[in-house]
């Protein structure tokens, strides 16, 4: 089993990371994955730190030292048709060629051209959830355009026969993210990773350079993604998460690269996740380990140890929820609300 | 509470142009989370990371001084900025509830790239 580990950019905070790996002997922490430089491209997901070459190169060195791999995120959603420009092209490929020289080992991306473009290069191509390989025949396609490893689609982290084919299609690698807390086939998931796209890099217009960034009233997907759930809990357990101890599941059909996701967390939050999937056990509340807004946190729990077992339900699950009914019957039993 | 809150804002934009040049603080205010936090921010235009590291000891001292005129207790006072810049949008005074203290003042780095910590309680 290998860990890939959320980087939230600073250096300070990559050396906690490996400090604590190596003080808890978490063998397991493989690679760390930061964002790239908003100059260039945004991000699929909230960036809070604008990493220049020159840092990215520092920190890969001292990862390197410490024998953890790293890996840069450029997975926007949407580029504009910003990079089948020549100028967006030759900023693309002037990057990763940076990215290169600074001794990066990987980079995630979601656009398929930007695979391409990558194929040339030495680092390895890692295809982001944001690309949505939700089946083998998407996989085959991904892995002919370039790529090393795919992230899937969390929609299919607990559906096992989809799992188990892009296995058998594939020989790249196959990454599953196992915290992240969004909703089941959720609605808003192409427009809010489109809306961080667009508010994460500084090119608000990517034909005007000088454009000012997209003044928002607020972040409309994420607000509602709150009331859905605090409406219908049952929506918390229907979430693709994967808890620590259910790891092996997968790991028994091959899946052996486990991404913990959230780099716009505090470090001691990533921290606490990292050591949880190292040790496949968790004791507390599973939202503590969810990717997730801090207001469901705060208002419910759900002990981690009372899932035990719900795995052998949603592997084979046909998630036809109205015939089915189990996440149903299981958040009457399992989520509380915090009183306060 | 009114006037206390009132008092800090134009105490703060008034020292902290004294000290740094032309800034703007629209709107200060005291608040409670759910979580169990409380804490006093201010929202500022103008104001860059670089003055926050050379004037950190004064700032520290006025948002300690505000949030106590308001009944916050400052245990964790920082400075967040927007990310991926050197802007800094806010300037927060808080007393943290249990899980805040872990998350937010538990590690040595900051707890996050867009947040500068100028104090944090000994525990
Ligand atoms: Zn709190």
């Amino acid at each position: 089993m290998q860990l890939i580990i959320p980087h939230p950019g600073h250096f300070s905070a990559l050396k906690e990371i490996i400090e604590t790996k190596e003080a808890e002997g978490l063998k397991e922490v493989e690679e760390v994955y930061m964002a790239g430089s908003p100059e260039v491209m945004g991000s699929g997901r909230a960036t809070l730190h604008a990493a220049l070459i020159e840092d990215i190169k520092e920190q890969t060195a001292y990862a390197h030292q410490h024998h953890v791999k790293m890996n840069v995120v450029l997975n926007a959603s949407c580029l504009g048709g910003y990079h089948l420009t020549f100028e967006g092209y030759k900023m693309f490929e002037w990057y990763f060629n940076e990215l290169n020289k600074a001794g990066v080992d990987g980079v995630t991306v979601a656009e398929p051209y930007l695979i391409e473009l990558l194929r040339d290069l030495p680092m390895e191509t890692v295809i982001s959830c944001v690309a949505h390989v939700d089946s083998p025949q998407r996989a085959e396609f991904f892995e002919a355009l370039g790529a090393d490893a795919i992230t899937v689609d969390t929609n299919i982290n607990r559906n096992f026969k989809v799992l188990e084919a892009i296995l058998r299609a594939v020989n790249c690698g196959i990454r599953v993210i196992v915290n992240e807390g969004c909703l089941y086939k959720c609605p808003f998931r192409y427009s809010h990773f489109n809306l961080f796209s667009h508010i994460t890099t500084f090119r608000a217009s990517f034909s005007n350079a000088r454009a000012q960034p997209l003044n928002t009233f607020g972040d409309y997907y994420f607000d509602k993604c709150i009331s859905i759930r605090v409406r219908d809990p049952s929506q918390i357990i229907r979430s693709p998460w994967i808890r620590p101890e259910d790891m092996r599941e997968y790991e028994a059909i091959g899946i052996e690269d486990f991404k913990i996701s959230g780099r716009a967390n505090t470090v001691n939050w990533i921290l606490n996740g990292m050591q949880a999937y190292s040790s496949r056990a968790y004791e507390g509340n599973l939202l503590d380990l969810l990717d997730c807004p801090a207001e469901l946190k705060d208002m419910f729990f759900i002990d981690n140890a009372d899932l035990a077992g719900a795995i052998k339900q949603w592997k084979g699950c046909k998630k036809i929820c109205e015939e089915c009914r189990y996440c149903d019957e299981l958040t009457s039993k399992v989520v509380g609300e915090i009183k306060k | 509470m009114k006037k206390e809150i009132g008092e800090g804002r134009r105490k703060l934009e008034e020292e902290l142009k004294a000290l740094t040049g032309n800034l703007f603080v629209p709107e200060a205010k005291v608040f409670e989370m759910t979580c169990g936090c409380v804490g006093f921010t201010s929202d500022l235009r103008g104001l860059q990371s670089d003055d926050v590291e050379v004037f950190k000891d004064r700032i520290n001292a006025l948002l300690e001084e505000i949030s106590k005129s308001v009944g916050v207790e400052p245990e964790f006072v920082y400075a967040r900025k927007l990310p991926g810049s050197e802007e800094v949008v806010t300037l927060t005074a808080r007393e943290l509830c249990e899980r805040c203290k872990r998350e937010f003042a538990g590690s040595k780095a900051p707890p996050r790239p867009d947040i500068m910590v100028l104090k944090k309680k000994k525990r």
